[in-house]
């Protein structure tokens, strides 16, 4: 058994496949409920193939990365990348969660908007052209076309890079033939999820899959905060004692007792694999030793997305948001969305309008 | 450095071939900083003596009184005079253990130490206060015997001492490593090795002729091999203890150990052999790049012969095993004991973060009051445990009586153990990993005790080994068993024997018992000097203001945590309630204009708005075709 199938490693890549995959696989769905191939296929081709290609260039630039790394790890015998790994861990994973973030909250907004518009801001953002302008507002639109391949492609770096360097440090104690069977077991565990959360998001009422989706990449992200704070922290505790702490096991010296809010001597996701617990901690960002940074981080985190919300539904009744007067100016958008657009929402009268959108959204899926 | 050396031996063969009468010898000692190289890489200041450093060897005979008058002139620390492996018979006071027998001696002011030497051998001496001697003040100390069963086998007599050494302060060293950033509890590694406190140094030596080495590892942690290349030599002392000649060509020496050799030289002058000392490297927790394990000096038969490299050795170093040596005197195993004590040692870390050592499960705080003076202020609660402090480890011994220590190691590193006031004997000592001691190995016979053991004060354990041996409780006095790697008697490794109490009363309770400078010493740093371990005179049963160790490290889920893992909970649950009724929410028909205002926009910048005809048509059908439905839900949702 041993000798065929190494279950760390299986529980590493079946861990950060999932993470990868449930992103992956959301955006897919999302872009085929919304845009769907029978809508508008040439946009919708684009931003699939945006998908995947941040997806495989991702995989790409961690294979090449992590062979490099596991090849000094063998051949100078020394674990050059100890010393920075918690970094780009904290870095990876506040970006991503900032990128998941602020795409989860469009995505379900765009969401809101009628089928119609969606697919012209959708070829709009797609056909920019982003070579004019400052720098930041280059920046931001290059974001926006892109956007679709950031988020994989940053996941996929991230937890890629991860999995080849936990496996590289793990598999030193293990016969190397014990290796592939668990690895590839792991990548068709994690793809066969992926592949059920599209199936299910493509048959799921829309609204229903939006927001359940939604909730998940919120969940997702709000570990993935918690967790970079985390990693960052240990960085620091891990310089203080010279040495990495996960070797340490899950005992006594293995975290910042100045820090630690909780600590279990098990559980620990980081260690020889994690076994489930890593997978907890990686979907929801469990952690047997929780600190001041990754509790308060979490808290912070659902306590910013809540009212961001709020926010949001604030302004999209009252067309305002809190404490500020509305702008003068709806008649005149009125006047400027009817001389550009003579589609038949226009004639619909406001209190008509009211409570429409979501219905529709909800039952887009008839058509589809 | 070398001249001191051979004033030393000079003097040493002087006294070996004098007739000696008993006599009181005196030293005057004043104890202040110097600044030295030992190592030739870094000057640090040391703890010298009488401006000299190393410092003096102190020389005896047995049936002398020695006396030292201690004059500490650190300016900025506290120190004492231990006499390694003395019994101190009569004057457990003199034993120079601060907290335990003494205050320590406060910066400039004295203090004298005298006491009669009844032991021949070799022994050293140090301070004992906080882990300090490492700083330097620590030196060979050689009890010469007239009646040396050995004394007509051997012509002259040397001193070779090793040490490992470190280039920063003992103060710093201690608090990093008995910090929250060093929760392994890994020992700081020394910088380097050194014999008779220097390196490469040349003794001279004449063919032919036998010699008396006295080898002392006055180190702070470091074991040491020691070897000499292409000889073997003949052991006959172990830590003051003579032993039936047993020839050896490598001896493991771990910190505090001390053994008599004899070393025949060859009978030619062609070449120069290098003495060599190698620090066990399996001690430490990871060793520098850089750092030599190694001391080499040399046997130099012929000063214009070269001084070849020593071979250093990787692993393969095969020392002779101590245990298996037998007392000359021949002392018979000690019938079954009295009362056994079973110790298991642990490494942990307590509530602070850091790291501690552990006599089954208790951790060795120092006392306020030191606790010789409590024993001599308790009166019948003397023999009450209780009185000195849970964090003492207090042992209390009947007199007279054989005790056994059953020490088993649940730790993987080595250890060497040092009981004052006492020699032991060895019944068994297991091999690494060999587990807990088992006394059933002993009673179906496949573990026999000699029946005449191995004596010594200092004894290695293996790791995850054991060792048992046995005492007789004849020597009235506080004395402490501990491990003498400094580090770890910095981290607790350490217990109180207080063996019988109320004959040590009588002994040392009078008008005559402890001289006035002891108290002084205490009177000048405030220290409480009666009562029970915290100074309570009244009620010594009173345990408040016991000093204690550190508190358990918290376990799992506190309330702290509990209250923290909740509202984490609620935040995310609360927060997808909220996507959830966001994404259940519509857009009003202004934020809906205004948002297609802006894509309108943005298409017109991008060039796509001529594509909205086309899309136009699938898009108002699907409008069309569901009025109906909207239709209804809006009118619901009006009522």
């Amino acid at each position: 058994m041993v000798n065929v199938f190494a279950v760390p490693v299986f529980f590493i890549v079946f861990r950060e496949t999932i993470e990868t995959v449930i992103i992956v696989s959301i955006l897919l769905s999302f872009l085929k409920q919304q845009l769907g191939p029978d809508r508008d296929p040439n946009v919708y081709k684009k931003l699939r193939k945006q998908v995947w290609f941040g997806t495989l260039l991702g995989l790409g630039i961690c294979l090449i990365i992590g062979c490099g790394l596991i090849g000094a790890f063998y051949g100078l015998g020394t674990d050059k990348w100890a010393g920075a790994e918690y970094i780009w861990e904290g870095v990876f994973a506040i970006l991503a969660s900032v990128v998941i973030t602020i795409m989860g909250a469009a995505l379900l907004r765009v969401s809101k908007l009628q089928e119609k518009w969606r697919l012209k801001l959708a070829k709009a953002l797609e056909a920019k052209d982003n070579a004019h302008g400052k720098f930041g507002h280059r920046m931001k639109a290059w974001g926006e076309k892109y956007a679709m391949f950031i988020l994989p492609f940053i996941t996929v770096l991230r937890e890629g890079l991860e999995a080849v360097v936990f496996i590289g440090g793990i598999s030193l104690g293990l016969p190397a033939s014990s290796i592939p069977l668990a690895a590839i077991c792991g990548l068709a565990g994690g793809a066969l999820i992926g592949f059920i959360i599209y199936k299910a998001g493509n048959t799921a009422p829309l609204q229903m899959f939006l927001i359940a989706s939604t909730c998940f990449l919120y969940l997702v992200a709000a570990g993935l905060f918690s967790r970079a704070i985390w990693y960052l922290e240990q960085n620091s505790w891990n310089k203080a004692t010279g040495g990495d702490a996960a070797e340490n096991g899950s005992g006594p010296g293995s975290y910042d007792i100045r820090k630690s809010v909780w600590h279990v001597n098990c559980c620990n996701p980081e260690f020889n694999g994690g076994g489930g617990w890593g997978i907890f901690n990686a979907i929801l960002g469990w952690q047997n030793s929780a600190t001041y940074g990754s509790v308060i981080s979490y808290n912070i985190y659902w306590i910013v997305v809540i009212t961001g919300f709020v926010l949001l539904r604030f302004k999209e009744k009252r067309g305002r948001w809190p404490f500020m007067k509305a702008k003068p100016t709806a008649a005149s958008v009125d006047e400027n969305a009817k001389s550009n657009d003579g589609s038949s929402d226009n004639s619909l009268s406001a209190s008509k309008e009211v409570g429409r959108v979501g219905v529709r959204s909800g039952s887009d899926i008839s058509q589809a | 450095m070398a001249l001191t050396l051979l004033r030393q031996l000079a003097l040493a063969t002087t006294l070996l071939t004098t007739a000696v009468i008993a006599d009181v010898r005196e030293y005057n000692f004043t104890v202040g900083w110097v600044d030295r190289n030992p190592d030739g890489f870094h000057e640090r200041r040391v703890m010298g003596i009488n401006g000299q450093w190393p410092i003096p060897t102190i020389f005896a005979t047995v049936g002398d009184q020695v006396v030292v008058n201690l004059k500490n002139e650190l300016g900025d620390r506290p120190c004492s005079l231990h006499f390694h492996g003395l019994y101190m018979n009569g004057t457990t006071h003199m034993d120079g253990v601060a907290q335990s027998t003494q205050c320590p001696i406060p910066a400039n002011s004295s203090f004298t130490y005298s006491f009669n030497v009844t032991q021949p051998g070799t022994y050293w001496y140090h301070s004992h206060v906080d882990g300090q001697y490492p700083d330097g003040l620590r030196g060979p100390l050689i009890v010469h015997d007239p009646e040396n069963p050995y004394a007509d086998q051997y012509d002259e007599e040397l001193v070779v001492t090793l040490s490992d050494w470190y280039h920063d302060e003992m103060p710093g060293l201690i608090s990093s490593f008995l910090s929250v950033t060093n929760p392994t509890g890994a020992e700081p590694v020394p910088d380097s090795a050194l014999m008779n406190d220097t390196q490469n140094l040349k003794i001279p030596v004449q063919p032919n002729k036998t010699y008396f080495i006295r080898v002392v590892n006055m180190a702070a942690f470091a074991a040491q091999y020691f070897w000499i290349e292409d000889h073997s030599f003949r052991i006959i002392e172990l830590d003051g203890i003579y032993h039936k000649p047993t020839e050896a060509s490598m001896i493991y020496v771990t910190a505090a150990q001390r053994y008599g050799i004899l070393l025949t030289t060859k009978n030619d002058t062609d070449k120069n052999f290098p003495i060599v000392g190698s620090m066990d490297q399996d001690l430490f927790d990871a060793v520098p790049d850089g750092l030599n394990p190694n001391v080499t000096s040399y046997l130099m038969y012929n000063s214009a012969a070269p001084f070849p490299n020593a071979t250093i050795l990787e692993d393969a170093f095969e020392p002779l095993d101590d245990a298996t040596l037998e007392p000359t005197d021949e002392l018979a195993l000690y019938e079954d004991p009295a009362i056994s004590y079973t110790i298991d040692v642990k490494m942990d870390n307590l509530g602070d973060g850091a790291n501690y050592a552990f006599f089954n499960d208790v951790t060795f705080v120092r006392p306020k009051v030191p606790t010789l003076y409590t024993v001599l202020t308790s009166g019948d609660l003397a023999t009450d445990a209780t009185i000195y402090g849970v964090n003492t480890h207090p042992l209390v011994l009947s007199h007279n009586q054989v005790v056994e220590i059953v020490l088993n190691n649940h730790d993987p590193g080595k250890h060497p153990f040092h009981l004052h006031g006492h020699a032991f004997q060895v019944l068994t000592r297991g091999d690494d990993d060999s587990g807990d001691w088992d006394v059933e190995a002993f009673r179906n016979g496949s573990v026999k005790y000699p029946t005449t053991p191995m004596r010594r004060d200092t004894l290695l354990v293996r790791p995850n080994g054991h060792f048992v041996i046995r005492f007789r409780s004849d020597n009235p006095g506080v004395w402490l068993f501990h491990c003498h790697i400094e580090w770890h008697v910095d981290s607790g490794l350490i217990l109180t024997f207080i063996e019988a109490p109320l004959q040590l009363q009588q002994q040392l309770g009078g008008e005559n018992g402890i001289p006035e400078d002891h108290f002084d010493a205490c009177r000048a740093q405030d220290m409480p000097f009666q009562g029970n371990a915290a100074g309570n005179t009244v009620d010594l049963l009173d345990t408040t203001g016991f000093n204690v160790s550190p508190a358990l490290l918290p376990d799992g889920f506190t309330p702290r945590g509990i209250v923290a893992l909740t509202f984490s909970i609620v935040a995310g649950l609360l927060g997808v309630g909220v996507i959830v009724w966001y994404g259940l929410g519509e857009i009003s028909t202004i934020e809906q204009q205004k948002e297609q205002q802006k894509i309108n926009t943005f298409a017109k910048e991008t060039g796509v708005v001529e594509v909205t005809g086309v899309d136009a048509a699938p898009a108002g059908h699907a409008v069309a075709g569901r009025e109906k439905d909207v239709g209804y839900t809006a009118a619901n949702e009006v009522k």
